[in-house]
Parts: C-alpha cells; sequence; structure tokens
C-alpha cells in the first residue's frame, strides 16, 4: 500500500475508554444526539457529550438567549433541561442505541445535587464519563460559582469524585485568574481527566435601545472568535498536570482539531460548529482523515504535545 | 429536515427593506408544508444561520420574503443571482387545519403576511377572507397573492390606502359578520397580542407563527425557546423551532 492508500489511526483513549476519532460533541450544542442523527450517522462521532443535566428538570432562562458576535456567538440558555429522571426515561433508550461514547454532562446547586446526579448519571450502562460542569456562566446558583476559586474546585472534585462510577472530567471555566492553578485543583481532587474551555463571559448591546441583546444581560462567548484564549489554556493546563485533556473552544476545521491536539489535548470537542452547520461532526471527522493522509500521520495520538517551543 | 444546496434564481425588491428571493434546487426537494420555515446560512462573516419562513415553495424551488433588517439580512440582500446556498428545510410544525375549520381567517401585519400565502396552497378547498395591515401604501405588499383565494382588506396605519388604522382594530369591527371558524396570524408583538384579545373575546381560536433569535434550528440548542402555558396552567419553554414555529395564540406569553 501506498502511503495516500493507508488508512490512518484516529483512535485515541482516555482514561480506558476507547474513540474511534477524537472528535466528540460539546455539551449543550449537541441536545441528546436525537436531532443530529437525522443528518448523519452520528456513529461516526468519537463521543457525545450530553446538554448538562441537572437533579431537577430547569426551564432555563428566559430569551432572547443568544446572540451573534463578530466570529462568535453569546448563549444564556442557563441549564435548560429535563433533570436527571426526565433524561433517564425520555433521552437514555436512544443513548443506549448508539455505537460511540456518551460522556453526561452534569450541573447542580449545591455539592449535594452535584453528588445525587453524578451517581445517577454514572450508574446508567450508557455513560461512559461524566463531565463535571462547574463552568456555566448562566447560572446565579451553581455553575460557576464553583469553578472559579481553586479551593472551590478542588473541594466540589473530590466530594463529586466518591459519588462518581466513571471517570470523571472536570471541564473548566476560563474566566479564572490563572487556569494552570484551577486545573491542578481538579487534579488534586480526583479528576481522571480535564475539559477547556467552557465559554467566556460576554456580552452585547443594542445600543439604540439601550438595551442588552440577552434577555440575561451577560452570556457566553463561544465560537472561533475565542480559539486563541482557548488554546493557550490548553497549553496552560497540558504543563501543569498529569491527567489527559480534551480541548475545545471554537474549533472550526481539521487544522483546529490539529492545532488542539499539538497544544496538548487528547480530544476535542466540537461546540459552536454544531450550531452554525448540523453536519459539521461528520465533516470534521472526514476532514482530519484527509488531512492525515495528506500529512502522512499515521495516527493521530503521536501529535498530542508535539508543540516545539 | 434536510441540508440542501440552493441558488438563487431571482432576487426582486418588493417595498422598501422587503426582497422577495426564489431559489432553485438540483436535487427534489423534501415535502413541505405551509408555516414551516428554512435556516439558511447566509455567509459573508456570519456564522450563524437565519430562519426565513417559506413564502412559496415547489419540488425543486423555494421562495421567501427577507425583510433587513440586521447584517445577516443586509448581507442576503446583497446575494447575486446564481450564487449558492446551504440551508437546512424543511424546518418545525407548520400550519395544520381540521376538517371543522372550514372559514379560514388569515391575519398578516407588513412581511408576517409572508407565511400565510402558502396556507391555500396546501388547503385548497377551504374558504379563505384576508386582513391584512401595513404602516403606509407604499408598504403594501402581497394584496394580489390573497387576493387570488377570497377577499382581501388591506388597512394601513395612516390611512394612506385601504382602511384606516390597526388591522386587528379593523377586524374587531367586522368580525362578528365575517364569523371565522380560525384565525391564523403572524406579524410584530403588538398585534400579536391585540389578535389574542380578540381571539379570546370571539372565543374564536387563533394560531400564530412566532418569530424568535434562532440557534442550531434542529431542537438541540435551546435558545429560540418559547414561553408556553400547558394545559394544567404551568409555564414551560418550547422550542421556537421544531415545537413551532406555530403555536396556539391563547397560550403563548407574548
Amino acid at each position: 500500500m501506498t502511503d495516500m492508500e493507508r488508512t490512518p489511526d484516529t483512535s485515541v483513549e482516555i482514561c480506558g475508554v476507547k474513540f474511534k476519532n477524537p472528535i466528540i460533541t460539546a455539551s449543550g450544542t449537541f441536545g441528546f444526539g436525537k436531532e443530529y442523527a437525522e443528518f448523519y450517522d452520528i456513529n461516526r462521532l468519537g463521543g457525545i457529550c450530553t446538554k448538562g443535566i441537572t437533579k431537577e428538570r430547569r426551564e432555563g432562562n428566559p430569551s432572547p438567549r443568544i446572540a451573534e458576535t463578530p466570529m462568535g456567538m453569546l448563549n444564556s440558555v442557563g441549564l435548560q433541561n429535563p433533570g436527571i429522571d426526565g433524561f433517564i426515561k425520555e433521552d437514555v433508550p436512544f443513548l443506549n442505541s448508539l455505537d460511540t461514547v456518551v460522556i453526561a454532562n452534569v450541573a447542580g446547586k449545591t455539592e449535594e445535587d452535584y453528588c445525587y446526579t453524578v451517581l445517577k448519571a454514572s450508574s446508567l450502562d450508557c455513560v461512559k464519563m461524566v463531565e463535571l460542569n462547574i463552568s456555566c456562566p448562566n447560572v446565579k446558583a451553581g455553575g460557576m460559582a464553583f469553578g472559579v476559586l481553586p479551593e472551590s474546585v478542588e473541594k466540589i472534585t473530590s466530594a463529586v469524585k466518591k459519588h462518581c462510577r466513571k471517570p470523571l472530567i472536570v471541564k473548566l471555566s476560563p474566566n479564572v485568574a490563572n487556569i494552570a492553578d484551577n486545573a491542578r485543583a481538579a487534579e488534586n481532587g480526583g479528576a481522571d481527566c480535564l475539559s477547556l474551555i467552557n465559554t467566556v463571559g460576554g456580552m452585547a448591546i443594542d445600543w439604540k435601545k439601550r438595551k442588552p441583546i440577552l434577555a440575561n444581560v451577560c452570556g457566553g462567548l463561544s465560537g472561533p472568535a475565542i480559539k486563541p484564549i482557548a488554546l493557550k489554556m490548553v497549553y496552560e493546563a497540558c504543563k501543569a498536570v498529569k491527567i489527559p485533556i480534551i480541548g475545545m473552544g471554537g474549533i472550526m476545521s481539521s487544522d483546529d482539531v490539529m492545532e488542539f491536539l499539538v497544544a496538548g489535548a487528547s480530544a476535542v470537542q466540537i461546540g459552536s460548529a454544531n450550531i452554525f452547520d448540523p453536519v459539521a461532526g461528520l465533516n470534521l471527522i472526514n476532514e482530519l482523515t484527509n488531512l492525515m493522509k495528506k500529512c502522512n500521520i499515521n495516527n493521530v495520538r503521536e501529535i498530542t504535545g508535539s508543540l516545539v517551543i | 429536515m434536510k441540508d440542501v444546496k440552493l441558488k438563487l434564481t431571482r432576487k426582486k425588491t418588493l417595498s422598501e427593506g422587503v426582497l422577495e428571493f426564489e431559489f432553485f434546487s438540483d436535487e427534489k426537494l423534501p415535502q413541505m408544508h405551509c408555516g414551516q420555515f428554512l435556516h439558511l446560512r447566509v455567509g459573508g462573516e456570519f456564522l450563524l444561520r437565519r430562519p426565513f419562513c417559506l413564502y412559496k415553495y415547489g419540488e425543486r424551488s423555494v421562495t421567501l420574503i427577507v425583510a433587513v433588517v440586521g447584517g445577516g439580512t443586509k448581507r442576503m440582500s446583497e446575494m447575486k443571482e446564481g450564487e449558492e446556498v446551504m440551508a437546512v428545510l424543511p424546518i418545525g410544525n407548520g400550519f395544520t387545519l381540521e376538517d371543522e375549520h372550514k372559514k379560514i381567517l388569515l391575519l398578516g401585519g407588513g412581511v408576517g403576511c409572508a407565511p400565510l400565502v402558502s396556507v391555500p396552497l396546501t388547503y385548497p378547498n377551504k374558504e379563505y377572507v384576508s386582513y391584512i395591515g401595513f404602516s403606509t401604501a407604499n408598504a403594501v405588499m402581497f394584496e394580489d397573492e390573497f387576493s387570488k383565494f377570497g377577499s382581501v382588506t388591506v388597512c394601513t396605519d395612516d390611512g394612506s390606502t385601504g382602511r384606516k388604522g390597526y388591522v386587528t382594530d379593523v377586524l374587531r369591527e367586522d368580525i362578528e359578520k365575517i364569523k371565522p371558524d380560525v384565525i391564523l396570524t403572524c406579524g410584530n408583538t403588538p398585534m400579536l397580542k391585540a389578535a389574542a384579545r380578540l381571539s379570546a373575546e370571539t372565543k374564536i381560536p387563533a394560531y400564530m407563527s412566532g418569530e424568535t433569535r434562532m440557534g442550531c434550528g434542529v431542537g438541540a440548542c435551546l435558545v429560540c425557546a418559547c414561553a408556553v402555558k400547558e394545559k394544567n396552567g404551568t409555564i414551560v419553554h418550547k422550542r421556537a423551532c421544531v415545537d413551532g414555529p406555530v403555536f396556539k395564540l391563547e397560550d403563548v406569553l407574548l
């Protein structure tokens, strides 16, 4: 076989969980998968990270919840979700039918809420990993309140870890003083893996009306606008900890995927790109394979952390 | 729902800041229904798609009405004939008429008239009466379209043509005579609020097509939340994209 004919190995393994490729859809941008299954075979994905799940059902914030900003978007959904019991009843049967890694994203208002939901979610067969959402900027109680100070990151991580029956990913906020400190805090608390970054706090104003565009006033910025911030934070977090890292923030192309892997990520999550284009996930997988062929890369794992300074 | 490639074949100005776009597709398009919409990638610097209701449609064509209100629609207005765009279609529930709905009142305000034009195309064997309102004579559109299916009453806020006053106020004067079985409506929020009052007073059921800022357009991201009252009185957030865009008017918190 010539190099051009060989199919490159895109598989990755994180905390003993095998992914077909490093492309995972990010929480909040992919629902529970069902909607996108109408557009392509979502089993092609490395994994799916669910919408943030809380103990009780949540209605979320008032509308408008979205605003387009230069090369990005602001959202303030506010963790609207059916609650863990609604999730189990309405969405788990579909997730059970999938042949891709399902990661349950869990959020909460109190430490007890987090522990309760993490135990229930991590006990499900279809859930292979849990992602702890301590970085949602759009809810008053909980969410980011746990994710700003390194002490609270460590405390919530170690509390949740005791109730988590699957590998625990802690999703970090970029709205912090020093990302390396928070990465170390999560690792010290017992995190098996980190994912970053969540959205960057932001605001959009309609000056003629003298009003914010989002009903919730402020929201979280995502999309290509935040990619340089995300790359820097992934790079810094990778230097600070030994556990694997899933990188995200504005990934739109296979070159973007490679940049995050080079910075040290073992896999990536695709967020806003799903919102801009319903087939973004599939396109990225195909693009990545083609890019690897073109650049004679046989194994995607050899890219992780290959940055030369 | 399908992501399809559309080619702009015709663009014309209907009134100031309102354009009609006709697109063609090489492949046969999925079956569409009145009141549904598409989610179009306008291109340029804009990443989020823009939702537009289906104005007219065929096996390989779809026509949209676009009001230039912001950057995305301005970019659309600059599109050239022959240009290609991607669009997810058809999306949403659309308008549904039951057998007992024999006489239909179409109530439109401004560009909000657009989604109502295809209702008689989908349900040809009904009686239609249309009331359409605009700010002034120069802004009047769609009169010819509605007159194909029945009587049309044009209203302008300033009385420069047709009957003077808000379309909902004019309709209020006439509704006892018309006695429609159902009202289908689309327009700005003050008009919808007035229509909701009229529907409540006359006990004539009304359905509205709503508009909200949208994200994915396929039901996943939950940004297009619309506050809707359930039968038991609780308020829930429905997705305007796939649970709507048509809701029973009395259920929506406007």
